[in-house]
C-alpha cells in the first residue's frame, strides 16, 4: 500500500515579511502555495497511491480565498477521476464551520467530523485500512483529543491523523497531545499537521509532522514537501519529497567592511559562491562590518539595498536569490554618558522599559490588528530595547565625535 | 548673567535713552504709558531677538523713524559684554562684543551665553507680569520639571536637543492624529488595502453563490435533458397519434356498428338453413301445384260441379264443417220451431197486454202486503156497503112511517118556537131600559130582569105537544139514520180511495176492482211468457249464431257459398258430402290424387311452417327481411376485419391512449401543448446551459482574478513595512523618553529644593497664612496655617498670583547656580492688597542679594521704600 501524507497547504496565503517584490516574482510568489500543492496532487498520481491524508490547514478560512476554494474542487475531481480517495482533517486555520461550504467535495473526499471518527478503506490490492481523525470544529481546541481516538481496528492497517502540538502544560489551543499517547494506540502511522517544520516525534511506528508543502517567512526556511508513505515488510515507511516553489534562507554575509562600497563587493563575492539551488528569498545578516555615518544610514534605511537589487539584478538572478532584507549583526558594545551619571541611565531605562510605559506609548497603535500582534510578540519588547540601546550608543558615539 | 546697562536706539517711544542697573534691586516707577512693558520687551527683543514682522505690535519699531534697536551691556562669568540688535533678518542683525577682552565675538555666540536659559524659559520664569502670574505653573509637575530639566543637568542641552530631534523624527514617522507620519500613511493605506480586500473578499460568497447555483443549474440541466427526452417521446406519440386519427376515426365509426348487439341466427348456416326451407317449400308448392292441375286436370275429364272442385283443394277444412252439418241441421229445425212457439207466445203476450195495459204499459203485480191490504180493504168495502144497505132500508122504512104521522109539513112546526124571538127582544129591551134607569141598583135590577125574562124566552117556553113528541123522535130517527149512512158514505168513500191509490200506483186504473184479481193472475202469466220469451229468443240466438257461424266459415272455405242461406248450404254440403262420400268410394286415381294433395298440401304446409318458425324465431317478416340482416350482419363482419386492420395499423398503445382522446380538436391541442412544452423545456435547457457558461466564466474569473491573493500580498507586505515603521518610531520615541527620564533623574533632587524654598517665600507673602506647597504629580495645593489644604482653584486671585510668585523666585533661588538671569517683573503686584505687597517688597529686596531684580511700577510707594536702584521713567 502507498499514500500522501501531506499537511499545511496554507493554499492562497500571502508570504510574509516582505516589503516589496520584483514584479517577475510576484507571480511566482503568489502561486507558489498552489505549484507546492500540485506537486503533491502530480505525484499522488503518478505515483498511483491508494490514498492522500491532508492532515488540515488546506487554506486560511479567514482569508476567504476563492482561489483556495476553487483549487481544491480542481484537484479534488483530478484525484477523484484516479479514483484515489483524500481524506481530510481540518485544522485550525480551516476549521468546519463555514455556512458558505454548501457545495460539497467530490465522492472521492472524506472531511472527517469534530468528533474523532474512523473512516475504513479496501485498497486495490484487498488490503483495509482505517483512517481516523477529526476536524477542528472552531479555531481552537484546547482539549486532548487522543483518548478519543480507538484502539488498533480490525484492519491490516490503522493511521491517525491529528492536526496539534505536543502539550506544553500551558496557553494549548490546538489539541495538545502526548507522544507517548499516540505509541500507546499502536497505530501504525501517525499523520501530524500544524507545525511548519518538519520532523518525526517517533520513528516506529513513524510520527511526524509532514510540515508545510510551501515556506511562507523567513522563519520556514529549507526544503518544504510532503511524505510518500509505502509499506515495507510490514511497515509503513515514509519518505520525503519537495514539493516548494521559493525556498527561504537567513544567510550570514561575513564581512567586515567599513563602508558601502567594500559591503557591496563582499556580497556579490558571496553571492557567486553561494548560488542557490532554485528561487530562493534570503535575508542577510551581516557580520563584522563597521559602518559609519551616512553609509550606516543608508544602509539601515534600505537605500543600499535598494540599490544593490537594481545594480546587481543578474547576479541576482544568475544566484536564484532575492534580497528581502538586510541587517548589522547587533553591536553589544554599552552606551556610555560621557556627561552624565552612568546610573541616571539606568533609572531614566527602569522608568521607560516597562510594560506599562511600552503599553501608553503604543496607544492607539493597538487598535491596528497586524502592529498589535507584532506588539504582543514576546521579543519585541526586547528588540526594541535593544535597538534603543544601539540608538543611543550611536547618539553618545556623536556626542564624542561631536566634542572630539 | 547681571544687565548693567541698557541702550536703547529707537524702540516703542524710547529713543536714545540709556538705563544703568545695579546688581542688586532696581525700582523702574513710571505712570501708565511710561513705557515699563516696553522696556521688559526691549530686555526680552535683545537677548532673544525682535519678534517676525508678522507681529508688528510686539516689534515696538520707533514711531520717530529713529533707529530700531539698541544695545545691553550685562556680566557673566565675570566678564562684561555688550549686546546689540538692530533691524534685520531673522531676529535683527546682533553684534557681541566681549568688552573685558574688548574682544567682538561672533553672533552666535549669544545663544551660549544665554544657555540653557531660552526666549520661553526666560518669558515663562524670569519675566513676570500679571497676566502671566497664576498661569503658567498652575498647571502640574511636569511643567515644572520640565523647566528644571531644561536647565537642571550638565549637558542636558544635548540630549534635550537629542531627545527633540527623536522625538520630531518619531513624529515623522508616526503621529496620533494626522495624516502626514509615515506610519499614520501606511496605516491609511491599511484601511484602504482592508477595504479593498474586504470588496474582494465579498467574491467569496459570490463564488459559493456561483458553485450552488452552478451544482443547481447542472442538475436542473440533467433534469430537464431528461424531460425533453421524455416530451419529445410524448410529442412524438402525439404526433404519431394525431396523424392516425382519420385512421382512428374509420376504426371508432366501425366500433360504433361492432358495438350493436348481434343478433345470433344470421350466419352463413342460417342462410343455407334459410335456402333448404325456401327450397322445400318451393318443391312441396310445385308438387302441390303440379298435383293441383293434375286434380283439376282429372276433374274437368269427371265433370266435377264447380263446388266440389272447390271442395277438393279445401277439403280438410270443409271436412269438419260436413261433420257438423247434422248438428247444425238440428240446429235449424229447433230454430224454426222456437220461432213458431215464440209467435204463439207473443199472441198471447199481446192479448193479455191490450187487455190489461195501459198506454202500452201493462200493471204491475202486487206484492204480498199490497195483496193482502187489499184483500182487507175489500172486504172492509164490502161491509160497509152492506151495512149501508142495511141503514138505507131502515131509513126508507123510517121515511114512509113519517110521511104518515105528519100530513103538511106546517103542523109539524111548534108554534112557540117562533115566540122565542119575541122573548128575546122583550128581555133586550127591559135590559137596555134599565140601563136607562137612575140608580146603580135599578140599573142592576133592571138587567136582571131583562136576562131573566130573555132566558125564559128562549129555554122555559120551548115545550112540546105529546103528537109532536113522536113525530120529533121519528124524525130524530129519519136523521140518526141519515147521519149513520153519511158516516157509511164516508166510510166507502174512504175506502174506495184507497183501493184507488193503490190501483192507480199499481197501473190498475182503469181495471174494476172486482177484475184486480183476475188482473192479477194475467200478469203473472204476462211475465211467464215474457220469460219464456226471452229463454227461447235466447236458444233462438244461439241456434242462429250456429248456423251463422257455421255459414261463415263455409263461406270463408267455399266462397261460392259464402252468400247462399242455410237450407241452400246445407242441401250443397250433403250434396258434398254425398258427392265426396261417393267419389272417394268411386274414383281411386282421385282419390289417391286427393290423398296426394292432400299430402303436398301437408308437406307444403309443414314447409311453410317450418319457413314460419324459422322467421318467427329470428323476429321476422320475411324471407327478404332475414337476408337483409343476413347482408347487414356479413357487412358487419366485413366492417369488424376492417377494424382490426385498422387497428393494428394504429398500434395497441396508440389506440389506446386515442381512445381517451375527446376529439381530434383536443389531440391537436395536446400535440399544440405537447410542442409548445416541448419548446418551452428546450428553451429552459437552453437558458440553463447559457446560464452554466456564463457561471462557468464568472467562476473562471473569480478565480483566475488574483486579486485576492494580490490585495493580500500587497496587505502582508505593507503590514511588513508598518511594522518596520512603528518598530523605528517606537525605538525613538523611546529613546527619547528615556533620554529625559535620564535628564529627571539628574535633575529631579532640584525639585523638593524649589518646593521647599516656594513654600518658605509663600509663607511670607501671605504673612504665614499658608505654610507648605505640595506639587504632585498633576496638581499643585497649598496648606493653610490651619492645616487645611487648598487647591490652586480654591485660591484668590491674589493669593494665586502669590503662588506663582513664589514658585518662580523659588525657581529663581534655586537654579541660581545654573542659571543667574535677572527676574524682571512688570507690574506684578497690582492684585495684591497693601500689606501682602509690602511683604512682596520686602521678600524682592531680600532676594535681591543673589538675584538682580529689575522691578518696573506705576506704584510710587516704592519711592519710600528707601531701598534699591530707583528709576523714574518720566525723567
Amino acid at each position: 500500500m502507498k499514500f500522501i501524507h501531506a499537511a499545511d497547504l496554507h493554499l492562497d496565503s500571502p508570504f510574509l515579511g516582505l516589503t516589496t517584490l520584483p514584479s517577475s516574482l510576484l507571480t511566482t510568489v503568489r502561486q507558489s502555495t498552489f505549484t507546492a500543492a500540485t506537486r503533491v496532487f502530480d505525484r499522488a498520481i503518478a505515483e498511483q497511491v491508494d490514498f492522500v491524508l491532508l492532515a488540515g490547514d488546506l487554506f486560511d478560512r479567514a482569508e476567504q480565498s476563492v482561489a483556495a476554494q476553487a483549487y481544491l474542487f480542481q484537484q479534488f475531481d483530478r484525484l477523484n477521476d484516479q479514483h484515489i480517495p483524500v481524506i481530510i482533517s481540518f485544522g485550525n486555520h480551516d476549521y468546519l464551520a463555514d455556512q458558505h461550504q454548501t457545495v460539497a467535495y467530490p465522492a472521492n473526499v472524506t472531511v472527517l467530523g469534530p468528533d474523532v471518527t474512523t473512516h475504513t478503506l479496501t485498497l486495490a490490492s484487498g488490503e483495509t485500512v482505517a483512517v481516523s481523525g477529526f476536524s477542528y470544529p472552531e479555531r481552537w481546541v484546547p482539549t486532548d483529543q487522543v483518548a478519543d481516538f480507538p484502539a488498533h481496528a480490525e484492519t491490516q492497517w490503522h493511521i491517525g491523523m491529528l492536526h496539534g502540538a505536543v502539550a506544553t502544560g500551558t496557553s494549548d489551543h490546538y489539541a495538545p497531545f502526548h507522544v507517548a499517547d499516540l505509541l500507546a494506540k499502536r497505530y501504525d502511522y501517525w499523520a501530524l499537521g500544524h507545525i511548519h517544520h518538519r520532523q518525526f516525534l517517533a520513528e516506529q511506528p513513524p510520527i511526524l509532522y509532514a510540515g508545510n508543502t510551501q515556506g511562507r517567512s523567513i522563519n520556514e526556511t529549507g526544503e518544504k514537501g510532503a511524505y510518500l508513505v509505502t509499506s515495507q515488510a510490514g511497515k509503513l515507511v515514509p519518505e520525503f519529497f519537495p514539493t516548494a516553489e521559493i525556498l527561504w534562507e537567513a544567510a550570514t554575509l561575513p564581512s567586515t567592511a567599513t563602508d558601502l562600497p567594500q559591503l557591496t563587493t563582499d556580497l556579490t563575492d558571496w553571492l557567486t559562491a553561494n548560488t542557490a539551488t532554485q528561487a530562493t528569498l534570503t535575508a542577510v545578516t551581516v557580520s563584522s562590518a563597521a559602518l559609519t555615518g551616512a553609509d550606516l544610514t543608508s544602509f539601515k534605511n534600505g537605500e543600499w539595498l535598494a540599490l544593490y537589487q537594481r545594480t546587481h539584478a543578474r547576479q541576482l538572478k544568475a544566484a536564484q536569490r532575492y534580497l528581502i532584507g538586510a541587517k548589522l549583526a547587533t553591536n553589544q558594545a554599552q552606551p556610555v554618558a560621557p556627561q552624565l551619571d552612568q546610573s541616571y541611565w539606568e533609572q531614566g531605562a527602569a522608568i521607560i522599559f516597562t510594560t506599562d510605559n511600552l503599553q501608553t506609548t503604543f496607544g492607539k497603535l493597538a487598535q491596528d490588528p497586524a502592529l498589535a500582534e507584532w506588539f504582543a510578540q514576546p521579543d519585541t519588547a526586547t528588540q526594541v530595547h535593544e535597538q534603543a540601546e544601539q540608538l543611543l550608543a550611536e547618539l553618545m558615539g556623536e556626542e564624542a565625535h561631536d566634542e572630539a | 548673567m547681571k544687565l548693567k546697562r541698557l541702550t536703547i536706539y529707537g524702540f516703542g517711544h524710547f529713543h536714545d535713552r540709556t538705563f544703568d542697573l545695579t546688581d542688586g534691586l532696581n525700582f523702574l516707577v513710571g505712570p501708565n504709558e511710561a513705557g515699563k512693558s516696553t522696556l521688559t520687551q526691549f530686555i526680552t527683543a535683545i537677548l532673544f531677538g525682535f519678534p517676525t514682522k508678522k507681529h508688528p505690535e510686539l516689534r515696538y519699531e520707533p514711531l520717530d523713524g529713529s533707529r530700531f534697536g539698541g544695545e545691553m551691556q550685562f556680566v557673566q562669568a565675570d566678564v562684561t559684554y555688550t549686546v546689540t540688535r538692530t533691524a534685520g533678518p531673522h531676529g535683527g542683525k546682533v553684534t557681541l562684543h566681549n568688552d573685558t577682552t574688548d574682544l567682538a565675538l561672533p553672533a552666535n555666540n549669544l545663544a551660549g551665553l544665554l544657555a540653557p536659559v531660552d526666549q520661553q524659559l526666560f518669558t515663562s520664569v524670569y519675566a513676570i507680569n500679571e497676566p502671566r502670574l497664576g498661569q503658567v505653573f498652575a498647571a502640574s509637575k511636569q511643567e515644572l520639571i520640565d523647566r528644571l530639566r531644561h536647565v537642571g543637568a550638565v549637558g542636558s542641552d544635548f540630549w534635550l536637543t537629542q531627545a527633540h530631534q527623536l522625538d520630531q523624527q518619531a513624529d515623522s514617522r508616526y503621529k496620533p492624529q494626522g495624516r502626514n507620519p509615515i506610519l499614520n500613511q501606511q496605516l491609511q493605506a491599511h484601511r484602504e488595502l482592508t477595504d479593498k480586500l474586504a470588496k474582494a473578499d465579498a467574491a467569496y460568497g459570490t463564488y459559493w453563490q456561483l458553485l450552488q447555483e452552478q451544482q443547481d443549474l447542472r442538475q436542473q440541466q440533467a433534469q430537464t435533458q431528461d424531460q425533453l427526452a421524455q416530451q419529445r417521446q410524448v410529442t412524438a406519440q402525439l404526433t404519431q397519434q394525431a396523424a392516425s386519427w382519420p385512421a382512428f376515426a374509420e376504426w371508432q365509426r366501425l366500433g360504433q356498428l361492432a358495438d350493436q348487439p348481434v343478433p345470433s341466427g344470421f350466419s352463413a348456416d342460417d342462410a343455407t338453413q334459410l335456402e333448404q326451407l325456401r327450397g322445400q317449400v318451393t318443391a312441396t308448392e310445385k308438387a302441390l301445384t303440379a298435383d293441383q292441375q293434375r286434380v283439376q286436370d282429372l276433374q274437368q275429364t269427371a265433370q266435377l260441379p264447380p263446388l266440389f272442385q272447390e271442395y277438393l283443394p279445401v277439403a280438410a277444412q270443409v271436412d269438419p264443417l260436413l261433420t257438423q252439418l247434422p248438428a247444425v241441421q238440428q240446429a235449424a229445425q229447433m230454430q224454426q220451431q222456437l220461432a213458431a212457439q215464440q209467435r204463439d207466445l207473443q199472441q198471447r203476450s199481446t192479448a193479455l197486454e191490450t187487455q190489461y195495459a195501459v198506454g202500452g204499459q201493462m200493471p204491475r203485480p202486487f206484492s204480498l202486503a199490497t195483496l193482502q191490504q187489499v184483500k182487507d180493504l175489500q172486504e172492509r168495502l164490502t161491509a160497509a156497503n152492506q151495512k149501508r144497505r142495511r141503514i138505507q132500508q131502515h131509513l126508507n122504512q123510517l121515511n114512509e112511517r113519517y110521511q104518515q104521522q105528519q100530513p103538511t109539513r106546517q103542523q109539524q112546526r111548534n108554534p112557540l118556537a117562533d115566540k122565542q124571538l119575541i122573548w128575546l127582544a122583550v128581555g133586550l129591551v127591559v135590559l137596555v131600559g134599565s140601563l136607562l134607569l137612575p140608580g146603580t141598583l135599578f140599573k142592576l135590577v133592571g138587567a136582571l130582569c131583562g136576562v131573566a125574562v130573555g132566558y125564559y124566552g128562549v129555554f122555559q117556553v120551548d115545550s112540546s105537544t105529546p103528537a109532536s113528541r113522536e113525530l120529533e123522535d121519528l124524525t130524530a130517527d129519519i136523521r140518526d139514520n141519515q147521519a149513520q149512512l153519511r158516516e157509511g158514505g164516508h166510510l166507502v168513500d174512504d175506502l174506495t180511495t184507497q183501493l184507488d191509490v193503490i190501483g192507480e200506483a199499481h197501473g190498475l186504473g182503469n181495471v174494476p176492482l172486482a177484475q184486480w184479481s183476475a188482473a192479477q193472475t194475467a200478469i203473472a202469466e204476462w211475465e211467464r211468457l215474457s220469460r219464456q220469451m226471452e229463454e227461447q229468443g235466447a236458444q233462438l240466438a244461439k241456434a242462429k249464431q250456429t248456423i251463422a257461424e257455421f255459414l261463415t266459415a263455409v263461406g270463408q272455405v267455399l266462397p261460392s257459398l259464402a252468400t247462399s242461406d242455410f237450407a241452400t248450404v246445407a242441401t250443397q254440403l250433403a250434396d258434398l258430402q254425398a258427392r265426396q262420400q261417393a267419389s272417394q268410394t268411386q274414383s281411386g286415381e282421385l282419390a289417391s290424387l286427393t290423398e296426394r294433395l292432400r299430402t303436398d298440401q301437408r308437406a307444403a304446409d309443414e314447409a311453410s311452417h317450418a319457413l314460419a318458425i324459422f322467421l318467427s324465431t329470428r323476429n321476422l317478416r320475411s324471407v327478404a327481411a332475414f337476408y337483409d340482416r343476413y347482408q347487414t350482419q356479413r357487412e358487419r363482419q366485413n366492417q369488424a376485419q376492417q377494424r382490426t386492420t385498422l387497428a393494428q395499423q394504429i398500434g395497441p398503445a396508440n389506440l389506446a391512449a386515442l381512445q381517451q382522446v375527446a376529439d381530434q380538436a383536443s389531440l391537436t391541442q395536446s400535440v399544440q401543448q405537447a410542442q409548445t412544452q416541448q419548446a418551452q423545456l428546450q428553451q429552459t435547457l437552453d437558458q440553463t446551459t447559457t446560464r452554466l457558461a456564463t457561471l462557468a466564466g464568472q467562476l473562471a474569473h473569480l478565480t483566475a482574478s488574483g486579486t485576492q491573493a494580490t490585495l493580500r500580498q500587497r496587505l502582508a507586505n505593507l503590514e511588513t513595512q508598518m511594522v518596520a515603521t512603528t518598530q523605528e518610531w517606537l525605538v525613538q520615541r523611546l529613546t527619547s523618553q528615556w533620554i529625559s527620564a535620564t535628564l529627571a533623574a539628574a535633575s529631579g533632587d532640584r525639585l523638593p529644593q524649589i518646593v521647599a524654598q516656594a513654600s518658605k517665600l509663600y509663607g511670607k507673602l501671605t504673612e504665614n497664612r499658608y505654610t507648605e506647597i505640595e506639587l504632585t504629580a498633576t496638581t499643585l495645593r497649598v496648606r493653610r496655617a490651619d492645616g487645611a489644604w487648598r487647591n490652586v482653584g480654591q485660591l484668590s486671585r491674589g493669593t494665586a498670583e502669590q503662588l506663582d510668585l513664589a514658585v518662580k523666585l523659588a525657581f529663581a533661588i534655586v537654579m541660581q547656580q545654573q542659571v543667574a538671569m535677572p527676574l524682571l517683573i512688570d507690574d506684578g503686584f497690582v492684585n495684591f492688597d497693601a500689606d501682602r505687597r509690602q511683604a512682596a517688597y520686602a521678600l524682592l529686596a531680600e532676594i535681591s542679594q543673589t538675584v538682580q531684580i529689575i522691578f518696573l511700577t506705576a506704584d510710587t510707594a516704592v519711592e519710600r521704600l528707601n531701598t534699591g536702584n530707583l528709576i523714574r521713567l518720566n525723567d
